[in-house]
């Protein structure tokens, strides 16, 4: 043995035999061989095959991303913004970064007023992603974000706005939470508006989160089309307030106002009652509240429909505008029904069945005409068929056949037929327009963010309806209406002739299926009556202090006229002011209301400009409607009275031009 | 950095008061390397932690950061087993094993040992956290080397110098086995295998008990799913890449991509959460991807030069125990660089091996670290001697202060 002490340390060096140097380098040579047999699969990996291997990574990592374009606008036919669309903040969380799930959807429900036990639901369905709560307001985010909850995320979600709040709201339609249009023109022009969306390449991690190394594409160039509609905003804006002001006044459940350019058929306002908020979260509004019923809903306009029949009697000259008809003192038998009208009457002309809208004269016209004349009536005026608007689901009407005689006489008085209010205006359209029946639009153009015109509704002849004569002359015996002795005596203006026509229909009964009590009131108007401007129609549903169109309708027409006629510059109507004091006084009350309508007009006649009219310390929505019939376009700053107007009050301006009101609270 | 080996400056790496010139003997071209190497892993740690990080501990920097204190316990480590002097491991060698075997056994223990990923391998005491394997591996070459090179021509013969070894290793890999941790019990054997080649032991046996192993590792291979599961996927990973083959595909895919001058440094794409395990055993696969060929073969070059400058030093030993310390420890290093890279470039199934100096974890860091010490205290010793004897303990202070 050798000695202990020197076994620990083994030998010295030179005692390190041949053999076990050899050893050594043999293993030093072998993890050398080792590592270079990595840099051999490290330049097989990197250079030969990396062509391969690449293309693979990309596959995994680089991701076509579709970033939506931004929704497109749509404006009024003078450019104001109806539907814009926004980014918001919408708050996501990564439930698996949530340690404690359950009280993190307590404290964000909480701050965020959620359902706390949906919200948790919710988080816990997410693997990695959920939806806290979408479209939150900026200081939402901040007070969520101070909860420090991790795996809280903000996300910027576009969201559509709607600038002038309820105005055209059924007409515009919704958006849903995901961008897509749900009702009305949001929903037929969802393709033109969503636009083409576009296409970046992205990274991609492995959680399928994108990344976007490269910066976000430019938002411009990725815009929806927009949308320019005929509507007009001040239009639409008068129609509304004057309907709200009926049906709340007749305490009616709906209502409906349609304006119409007989000569172009272009839309001017689609005005419906209720009205929604577009902007209110969309479980706020009630279902069916968001249908465009002036096209969508239809309902027997009653009345209204006998001009038609009076037209087309003229027109196949079943009758001569002098001829009288025995109105059997107002109940006539026909089968086994009997025929009222509401006075009776003897020998009456054609004007004067028009006029006093005898039910019984009506129905001799129809006689006349024959069930045939009856049903190329309604296809005359367009009834039965769609016109054509763009709105989803537009109402088509019936015609039903007359084959009882009840039924022949009942059709010449508007029931046992239905229509849209759209169709029951454009049919006095035709009769406003010559004769020519102009298919109703609403959207005027549609164009993509590089001006390509994707659409354009030119104003379109659907038909000759009747002559130009037939048409002159039913327009004249319809002003009769409006007179003293007519049926709408509250539908007459101060300075343009009026040619109208009441409506008052029973509503059908479902269950019992025959007539309710329930009455549906109308006024059909063509203003001015010796050059027609304007077709404005007006339908009260279910009203319950007077149930008469020429009561509860013509009012909301003769407000509408007064303001929009003014607004879009039509001369008054000369033969009017010529013979003022000889027309009846229209009711105290309505002259009331606009104490100096007719002011403004005359002179705007003679110089093409207008007075500002002061309208210091009115309430700012009264203002409004007062600069607005005056032509005047009105731009608010706060809300309240009115403080300050400028221009001046009595100062001479441009028609159209802006005067900016200053509201406060009153002192 | 302390590069040449007749420089002036003090190290910064050891850091010291005295501005007056201090003369460095040990190996400077090794030290460069490791010191390298260290750099490399903190800077690619970074990159390949820092989105994981960000995700799950809110911090980009949370991985950098504990292995930039790692490193710098590493430092310390390093220089005080190059001041301290690779002779003093000889007395500490049975003392050093049985503590290895201790927290082995504790490490097995349950609320002792911390699971991840289904092993048994972390003590987690306040303030670190000890992987006993990584520690086995050292205190197992010095274990060797001491041992051989006492028992000198002893070694030949089966039941002196080979069997007590072997069953050693039996009781070590049983212990790793358990946690379990196949990958340290591979490396446990290779570094016998390699010490006792080095040492004399006839070829014949080192033969048969790896012939007698074959239906052991087959059986251990078999019967568990997961390691099964990484030969089949090693063999094909490709026709596996969506589920068993996933992580060496994308690790193939991560290196390959990388071409020859990389992505760029932080560019790359595989660690957005498609290759798991970036930052600790497949860093390599981002340092492939980002830094391309010229980052892995320069990575494998400093390896190679690591390898080199261990086997010159171990050749140039005074004494038969450093010869085979030396050897051990650039096996140890060497071995683990050339498995972990292999198995990154899917050369070999999935280990669990970490690359040594660059890969995310303190105690595998500070052990290799330990194990460079111990090198570079061999070179500076092995270097020519001017004043032999008890001057010897003053000059290496000098080297080292």
């Amino acid at each position: 043995m050798i000695p202990r002490r020197s076994t620990e340390r083994g030998r010295p060096p030179a005692e390190l035999t041949r053999w076990t140097r050899a050893r050594v380098l043999v293993m030093g040579g072998l993890l050398m061989a080792a590592l270079g047999a990595t840099l051999a699969r490290a330049v097989s990996l990197q250079v030969l095959q990396r062509a391969r291997l690449t293309s693979m990574a990309t596959d995994q990592t680089v991701r076509e991303m579709e970033i939506p374009a931004r929704r497109g606008d749509i404006y009024d036919r003078r450019g104001i913004p109806l539907a814009q669309s926004v980014e918001v903040d919408s708050l996501w969380l990564d439930p698996s970064m949530v340690g404690d799930l359950r009280r993190a959807a307590r404290d964000l429900a909480r701050t965020l007023h959620l359902d706390a036990a949906e919200l948790e639901a919710r988080l816990a369905r997410g693997r990695r992603f959920a939806w806290v709560k979408r479209q939150v307001t900026p200081q939402e985010v901040t007070l969520a974000q101070r909860l420090e909850v991790p795996g809280l995320g903000v996300a910027k979600e576009p969201k559509r706005f709607y600038p002038q709040r309820e105005l055209g709201a059924q007409v515009l339609g919704v958006v849903g939470t995901d961008g897509h249009g749900l009702e009305g023109l949001e929903l037929a022009f969802e393709d033109e508006l969503s636009g083409q969306s576009e296409k970046v390449e992205g990274t991609r991690d492995a959680r399928g989160r994108n990344l976007l190394l490269q910066g976000a594409p430019e938002a411009v160039g990725r815009r929806g089309a927009t949308v320019t509609l005929t509507l007009d905003r001040q239009v639409q804006y008068a129609a509304e307030k004057a309907l709200d002001r009926a049906v709340d006044e007749s305490k009616a459940i709906a209502g409906m106002l349609v304006v119409l350019d007989p000569r172009t058929g272009e839309l001017l306002a689609l005005a419906q009652t209720p009205r929604v908020n577009p902007n209110a979260p969309a479980p706020g509004i009630a279902a069916g509240a968001l249908r465009d019923r002036p096209a969508l809903d239809l309902f027997e306009p009653g009345s209204t429909y006998k001009a038609f029949v009076a037209a087309a009697a003229l027109e196949e000259r079943a009758v001569r505008p002098e001829d009288s008809l025995d109105c059997e003192g107002g109940s006539w038998e026909v089968g086994r029904h009997v025929i009222h009208d509401t006075h009776p009457h003897g020998m009456l002309n054609l004007a004067r069945i028009l006029a006093v809208s005898s039910n019984i004269g009506a129905a001799k016209l129809a006689q006349r005409l024959g069930r045939e004349g009856m049903m190329r009536t309604a296809r005359r005026f367009g009834f039965g068929e769609r016109t054509g608007l763009a709105l989803p689901g537009e109402g088509k009407g019936s015609i039903p056949y007359p084959k009882a005689e009840v039924t022949l006489a009942t059709q010449a008085f508007g029931q046992g037929l239905s229509a849209t209010a759209v169709q029951v205006a454009a049919g006095y359209g035709a009769l406003a327009n010559r004769g020519v029946l102009m298919r109703p639009y609403l959207v005027s153009r549609v164009t993509d963010p590089d001006g390509v015109v994707l659409l354009e509704n030119q104003p379109t002849q659907v038909r000759q309806a009747v002559s130009e004569r037939t048409a002159r002359q039913v327009v004249q015996m319809l002003e009769g209406v409006v007179q003293k002795d007519g049926t709408a005596p509250r539908g007459a203006l101060e300075a343009y002739r009026v040619a109208g026509k009441t409506g008052t229909s029973q509503k059908p009964d479902p269950v019992a299926r025959g007539y309710s009590d329930k009455r549906i009131a109308s006024f059909a108007g063509i203003v001015p009556a010796d050059d027609p401007r304007l077709v404005i129609y007006v339908m009260i549903d279910e009203p319950k202090t007077d149930v008469y169109g020429g009561l509860v309708a013509a009012p909301a027409f003769k407000e509408v006229a007064t303001a929009v006629l003014p607004y879009l510059g039509v001369p008054p109507s000369l033969s009017v002011l010529a013979s003022a004091k000889k027309v009846p006084n229209p009711p105290p009350m309505q002259v009331k209301e606009e104490p100096a309508a007719a002011q403004p007009v005359t002179e705007r006649l003679e110089q093409g400009s207008v007075s500002v009219p002061n309208v210091q310390g009115q309430v700012g929505r009264d203002a409004v409607a007062r600069l607005l019939a005056t032509s005047l376009e009105p731009r608010l700053r706060g809300s309240g009275r009115v403080m300050a107007q400028s221009p001046a009050p009595g100062a001479h301006v441009a028609r159209g031009a802006r005067v900016t009101l200053e509201l406060g609270a009153s002192p | 950095m302390i590069r040449p080996r007749r420089n002036t400056a003090p190290s910064p790496a050891l850091p010291d008061g005295r501005s007056e010139p201090v003369r460095l003997s040990v190996d400077p071209v090794l030290l460069g390397a490791v010191l390298a190497l260290v750099s490399l892993g903190l800077v690619m740690v970074y990159s390949a932690s820092a989105v994981t990080a960000a995700e799950k501990q809110g911090n980009g920097f949370y991985f950098l950061e504990r292995q930039l204190v790692a490193a710098g316990v590493g430092l310390v480590v390093m220089a005080a087993a190059v001041r301290v002097g690779y002779r003093r491991l000889a007395r500490l060698a049975y003392p050093m094993l049985l503590v290895s075997i201790v927290l082995l056994m504790l490490v097995l223990v349950p609320g002792v040992g911390t699971v991840v990923g289904g092993a048994r391998r972390w003590l987690r005491l306040p303030g670190l956290s000890l992987q006993p394997a990584e520690i086995a591996k050292f205190t197992w070459v010095v274990y060797l080397a001491y041992s051989l090179a006492k028992k000198r021509e002893k070694v030949a013969t089966f039941s002196i110098g080979f069997l007590p070894h072997l069953l050693l290793a039996g009781l070590l890999v049983a212990l790793c086995m358990a946690e379990p941790d196949f990958g340290s019990s591979v490396e446990l054997l290779v570094l016998l295998f390699i010490l006792l080649f080095a040492a004399g032991t006839r070829l014949s046996y080192l033969v048969g008990s790896v012939l007698l192993a074959l239906p052991l590792a087959y059986g251990a291979i078999a019967h568990s799913p997961y390691r099964l599961a990484r030969i089949t996927a090693f063999l094909d990973p490709w026709a596996h890449r969506h589920d068993i083959g996933y992580q060496v595909a994308q690790s193939l895919i991560s290196v390959g991509s990388g071409g020859l001058f990389g992505l760029g440094l932080g560019e790359s794409r595989q660690k957005l959460f498609f290759l798991p395990e970036a930052h600790t055993d497949f860093i390599f696969s981002i340092i492939g991807e980002e830094l391309g060929l010229l980052g892995a073969v320069a990575t494998i070059v400093l390896y190679g030069i690591v390898v080199w400058r261990g086997t010159r030093a171990a050749l140039r030993a005074s004494e038969t125990f450093g010869t085979y310390l030396g050897l051990g420890l650039t096996a140890l290093l060497g071995s683990q660089a050339a498995v972990n890279m292999s198995v990154a470039m899917g050369m070999l199934p999935t280990k669990g091996l970490t690359l040594p100096f660059i890969s995310y974890g303190g105690c595998s860091l500070v052990i290799s670290m330990a194990a460079a010490g111990v090198l570079l205290s061999l070179s500076a010793s092995s270097a020519p001697m001017r004043n032999p004897g008890a001057s010897r303990v003053r000059q290496l202070r000098e080297q080292v202060a």
